[in-house]
């Protein structure tokens, strides 16, 4: 009996183990994922259902607001440009951490994970230090400089809501780039030089599109990220400046019209799974094309 | 992005008159990348660096350069019993977060690698979910929960809610080491006569320390630092850290701020290292 007993243990125990784990998903994650359903979709006051009537009335309210759709534009394109310019200052130090010795390879995974292990807040706090008012790092260095005579305002805009969710965002763009370009094949690289393209060419035409795999992961995770965080335009784009996650906040926090809050984050959440799949097929079509033309 | 290289052709020819355009074209590329690489490198690390300057400002506002050298900021943090009270919730919640997830995850992760049984790939898919959604839903679909079944915010809401969003990350790194074990090691220590339970104690379990480890180390920093899940399930009578932070952030503009938030990095810091000599840095890439 007791033999059998391990001996099933050895072979994993069929699903028992995982039936802990599964049951508490269960509970605490589908159901509550089932009620945030509902209530986009049932009349709530104060926390409590006041008849179980479905209407639309909610969807439709949002969906017909003109201020809606501004503000669902400007999470867009916050998303879109955080998630381009990440990927443009991640890739390069991805790539060169392929390039150096062990040393180096570590210093860098060292400064990319290390941010990961401190909080987004305390990241983000470190922009309102830099760009914020007259003695902000920025100003105070460009006045010095005497490039500037009066203080630039930086802060409370698109431009500060954007760097810093590159900058925040850095690590998860860096990583999966890193995964996909150490265990890359080098010798197409080394017959294509050897074949007398240049390294710029060599780089465009097979690192570049042999790292896709790490460029889906990373874009996906990134615009992910961004379009849905609500603590950098809080802190970083001011009062005035509203995103649809801030949308969300204020709806439930602030405001507590539970209803249009959770018509807003379901709305947020299938828009962006919409967009990480439309992120993933672009990719892989990309991919399958680049491979045609090699 | 191929069109703009069009101009040198991968002819055969080229490679005999193969010198000075594209040798040029080529160290410009190169420029150009370590260019972008060093500022990625101070976008990565000068941010931090500024906030730990800040808070030793003589001033009693956050400006730059900072000016003399003072303790003032830190002292104040410490004598400050809402934070204190507010560190001790997030350590709380961490703790408990930490042991649960990993209670959980350790033998689900067991027995979605090992196990054969039938709904395996909708039972791993369904543990590995919540990962992809933002903290934020997770954080109004609990709370939205506990208002129809009449539970309150309180840390125990944070806790339940925080073991959902952590969960794929332990389940993840279990996994992950739980694939790579070699079954020959399994095989050896039963054809060297050891019985299954020593062999399961001494060969499986211990190989899978590290991970444990690392997914806990993980877990655990999430779960205190964690802010979107938890402003929506933290009730306003005990504050998590994060919390407080996040108030503090908005209407307080002393270098106290940037005191807590120097700590925050310095502490990250040391788990970082003492990851990297425990378990090896490579692990931590999951």
């Amino acid at each position: 009996m007791a033999a059998s007993l391990v001996d099933k243990v050895m072979k994993g125990g069929g699903f028992w183990p995982a039936a802990p784990a599964f049951l508490y998903l269960v509970v605490f994650f589908i159901m509550p994922m089932a009620v945030l359903l509902a209530f986009g979709f049932v009349p709530i006051q104060r926390g409590t259902v006041q008849s179980a009537n479905f209407t639309l009335e909610y969807l439709f309210d949002v969906l017909s607001d003109d201020l809606f759709w501004r503000v669902w534009w400007r999470s867009f394109y916050v998303g879109v440009l955080s998630t381009f310019f990440c990927f443009l200052f991640a890739y390069p130090l991805a790539y060169i951490h392929t390039l150096v010795g062990r040393r180096l390879q570590m210093v860098i995974l060292i400064l990319t994970v290390a941010p990961l292990l401190t909080s987004a807040l305390v990241r983000t706090y470190a922009w309102l230090v830099i760009l914020g008012g007259r003695r902000g790092v920025v100003n105070a260095v460009l006045m010095d400089l005497g490039l500037v005579s009066r203080p630039l305002r930086m802060l409370y805009s698109d431009f500060a809501v954007i760097v810093g969710m590159v900058q925040i965002h850095l690590p998860f763009m860096i990583l999966p780039l890193i995964t996909v370009l150490s265990s890359r094949d080098r010798k197409l690289e080394q017959a294509s030089l050897g074949l007398g393209a240049s390294r710029v060419r060599t780089f465009f035409r097979i690192v570049l599109p042999m790292s896709m795999p790490g460029i889906i992961a990373g874009t996906t995770i990134v615009f992910a990220l961004s379009y849905t965080n609500f603590i950098i335009p809080q802190l970083l784009g001011g009062g005035g400046y509203t995103t649809v996650a801030v949308q969300v906040y204020e709806f439930i926090v602030v405001i507590l019209d539970w209803n249009k809050g959770a018509i807003l984050a379901l709305l947020l959440l299938v828009s962006c799974f919409l967009f990480v799949l439309m992120i993933t097929l672009a990719g892989n079509r990309m991919m399958r094309w680049t491979e045609a033309k090699v | 992005m191929s069109e703009t290289m069009s101009t040198s052709r991968p002819d055969t020819a080229d490679v005999a008159e193969r010198g000075n355009p594209s040798k040029v074209i080529d160290r410009i590329g190169a420029t150009i990348l370590a260019i972008i690489a060093i500022c990625t490198i101070l976008l990565l690390s000068v941010p931090s660096l500024i906030v730990i300057a800040i808070s030793f400002t003589e001033t009693a506002y956050i400006g730059f350069p900072p000016q003399g050298f003072t303790f003032k900021w830190y002292a104040d943090l410490f004598a400050r019993d809402q934070i204190i009270d507010a560190a001790v919730t997030s350590l709380q919640i961490s703790a408990a977060t930490t042991c649960l997830s990993l209670a959980l995850a350790i033998p689900a992760a067991y027995g979605l690698v090992r196990g054969r049984f039938f709904g395996r790939g909708f039972a791993s898919a369904l543990i590995v979910a919540p990962q992809m959604l933002p903290g934020m839903v997770i954080g109004v679909a609990t709370l939205f929960f506990g208002a129809y079944i009449a539970f309150r915010q309180s840390n125990l809401m944070v806790i339940l809610a925080l073991t959902v969003f952590c969960l794929p990350f332990a389940v993840r790194m279990v996994m992950a080491r739980l694939t790579q074990l070699d079954p020959a090691l399994e095989e050896a220590s039963l054809s060297m006569g050891a019985s299954k339970t020593r062999t399961f104690f001494e060969i499986t379990a211990r190989q899978l320390v590290g991970a444990i480890i690392a997914g806990g180390a993980f877990v655990a920093i999430e779960a205190f630092d964690n802010l979107t899940v938890a402003l929506f399930t933290a009730s306003p009578r005990s504050r998590p850290l994060s919390v407080e932070l996040y108030n503090l952030v908005q209407f307080d503009s002393s270098p106290m701020v940037a005191a807590l938030s120097s700590l925050e990095i310095l502490a990250a810091f040391v788990v970082m290292i003492v990851l990297a000599k425990a378990v090896g840095l490579d692990r931590l890439r999951t």
